[in-house]
């Protein structure tokens, strides 16, 4: 079982938020921000150190729940302060960029590292649309065209052009080509039942965050895996990461009181503007195909912010507790899910940094050694 | 409206539209299809159409039986019914022969641009699909767009010319491939992303070869892109036709994003 050290890159320290969007930037303190940033890349870089198969990062915008509007500039700043771990970015929001910049920036990250990148294209949750002023409604016109034009940046011998709908290129080709050939691993969102198809069809790994409970996200997977066998493939585990909160302390009462009180700064102060943001997008455009994609993947952010931290656990959707539970509760995570990665999000909301090391440690020292073989899982990755 | 020409092999059919520099348009296996494409291309150039001699119920001419040979006889056409030098446009079976014709008469060519090229396909690459549904299917992704003279029926009919000039089952046409150097002139190279008939290492091989080439692919069109994508085609075929190497800059102007 592989297991990912991801971080939002949380801006900490602000009150309240204001309900609208885009929060406004005038509390942001630079220097409290160029201080975050060296915590969270030292942070990140520890990863490497505690056993965490990938290191993860991704793309926000225009809040503070995320500082990371380039991730590819922490991947840069990551690649020659890690050894051995992937560094998965996942990952740019593929409709809101230039496809051949995303194609030429994941290249020179995968070449830095040697060929330790996990690229992620992600069409991007619905109020990121407004940052970069794309239209929600094209989100999947624009992620199946410029995820065609990026694999064929990637893998084109010769010099070529692209002549379609949202990008035009006349003469196309990259230097440097990536490090790992035909191109590095994807693993694309997959919250949607469209976008679990969307996963199979390109053969991607699928990733699912914040689930809201087990048989809401079976479904996805069990979507994933028949559109994959209907192109001609068959997922391992290796190729479903499921994302959760987690805290790993001493004892499960210290855990449970610190990841109680930073989900209430990330559900309160993070996640609110951008609910409110989303609401307006998903009324007034078709983000979503249709009805039942847009229930989906809103009845599980309904679900999952008025759930408590012990209904969370109860679930089986965050892992908190001693490192002896968090065992047990991997366990029974992927024997509900058959996933082989785990993407853990350990600086929640605005958890102490030293906390979240101490939690690292404790996973490097008494969790991963109980956990790391649990699933046989081919190296598809 | 069509016309004739006597050549030395024999007759042949043709038709004109439009007023400008000439560019001679070669048909696929299935025969002319009008489109907007080349009504559009008809605004900005004079183009010459001719139908192969065996398509669409006219004459085979008897001593033509290669494809080398019926591009002398488009050679042949060029020098009397144009006169001069022209562009060329190939689609499929008339992208392999326009590829001939510029390799034999390097002198009348000056660009060449290749549709979904035929002749250079994957030694043992299937035939033509010989059922109705299965062409409509491989030819568009948009077949509402397709166009009256698209009838199956006819394209199927037109496909049983094919074995006289020996490309019946051709793959790869070896001799011609051999010869892809000698072509001078700047030649665009245009796949579908959806073409089942034409893949990647078909055009990638031209691209190759050829001495200076540009290929593009357009997204969302199958083996007919001109039918598929009209516009697309269109705008990046007349953009080359008129800019030749410059046609890779961006023109136009547009707000950022």
């Amino acid at each position: 079982m592989k297991f990912v050290f991801f971080h939002l890159m949380p801006y900490t320290g602000v009150e309240n938020t204001d309900a609208g969007w885009p929060v406004p930037n005038g509390p942001f303190d630079p220097r409290q921000a160029a201080e975050l940033y060296r915590v969270y890349v030292d942070t990140l870089a520890y990863a490497d150190e505690c056993d965490f198969d990938w290191i993860g990062c991704n793309e926000h915008h225009f809040s503070p729940y995320g500082m990371m509007s380039n991730p590819n500039i922490i991947a840069g700043a990551l690649a020659f302060r890690t050894k051995r771990a992937k560094i998965a970015v996942i990952g740019n929001l593929v409709p809101l960029n230039n496809p051949i910049r995303i194609a030429e920036e994941y290249a020179m990250i995968d070449c830095m590292t040697g060929g330790r990148l996990v690229a992620g294209l992600m069409r991007g949750i619905p109020h990121e649309y407004i940052a970069y002023n794309i239209p929600p409604s094209e989100s999947w016109e624009r992620q199946r065209e410029a995820v065609a034009l990026i694999k064929k940046a990637w893998t084109e011998p010769q010099p070529f052009g692209w002549e379609g709908k949202h990008y035009r290129f006349r003469a196309v080709s990259i230097w440097p080509r990536p490090f790992q050939q035909p191109h590095p691993p994807l693993v694309v969102s997959a919250t949607t039942i469209d976008s679990a198809r969307f996963a199979a069809e390109i053969g991607a790994t699928m990733g699912m965050v914040l689930l809201a409970d087990y048989p809401s996200a079976q479904q996805i997977i069990n979507v994933y895996r028949e559109t994959a066998r209907e192109h001609g493939w068959e997922p391992t585990a290796d190729n479903i990461l499921i994302g959760m909160h987690c805290c790993i302390a001493e004892t499960d009462d210290e855990a449970l009181e610190q990841l109680r009180s930073a989900q209430n700064y990330f559900q309160n102060v993070l996640m609110t503007p951008q609910r409110n943001a989303q609401r307006i997008v998903l009324q007034q455009t078709r983000y979503h195909r249709d009805e039942q994609n847009r229930e989906h993947w809103e009845s599980r952010l309904r679900k999952r912010a008025v759930q408590s931290l012990e209904e969370q656990i109860e679930a089986g959707v965050v892992l908190c507790g001693s490192p002896e539970t968090v065992v047990k509760q991997i366990k029974r995570a992927n024997a509900e899910l058959g996933n082989g990665i785990f993407n853990l999000t350990m600086k929640v909301g605005n958890l102490p940094d030293a906390a979240v090391r101490r939690g690292m440690e404790l996973f490097r020292d008494r969790v991963k050694p109980h956990v790391r073989d649990a699933v046989a899982s081919p190296a598809t990755l | 409206m069509k016309q004739q020409i006597e050549l030395p092999s024999g007759e042949l059919t043709y038709e004109v539209v439009g007023e400008g520099h000439p560019v001679l348009f070669l048909h696929p296996a299935g025969g002319v299809r009008w489109s907007p494409f080349h009504e559009g291309l008809a605004r900005s150039f004079k183009v010459y159409v001719p139908i192969m001699p065996g398509f669409d119920g006219t004459p085979f001419h008897e001593s033509v039986r290669s494809m080398e040979a019926l591009a002398g006889v488009v050679g042949e056409f060029v020098d009397r019914a144009i006169g001069g030098n022209c562009d060329v446009i190939g689609h499929s079976f008339g992208g392999w022969l326009a590829a001939w014709l510029a390799v034999l008469r390097p002198d009348r060519v000056e660009h060449l641009v290749l549709e979904a090229p035929a002749g250079f396909r994957p030694k043992g690459s299937p035939g033509l699909p010989r059922e109705a549904q299965a062409l409509r299917a491989a030819l568009f992704v948009h077949p509402e767009k397709a166009p009256p003279s698209a009838d199956p029926a006819r394209m199927l009919a037109n496909h049983q010319a094919l074995p006289h000039y020996g490309g019946g089952a051709r793959d790869t046409d070896d001799a011609l491939v051999a010869r892809l150097r000698e072509i001078a002139a700047p030649t665009l190279i245009l796949r579908g992303t959806a073409d089942p008939l034409i893949p990647d290492e078909s055009v990638q091989l031209l691209r190759m070869h050829l001495r200076h080439a540009y290929l593009i692919y357009i997204w969302d069109a199958s083996h007919a892109i001109e039918i598929d994508q009209p516009e697309r085609m269109l705008g990046v075929v007349e953009s080359f036709l008129k800019r030749s190497d410059a046609f890779i800059v961006n023109w136009e102007t547009a707000a950022v994003g």
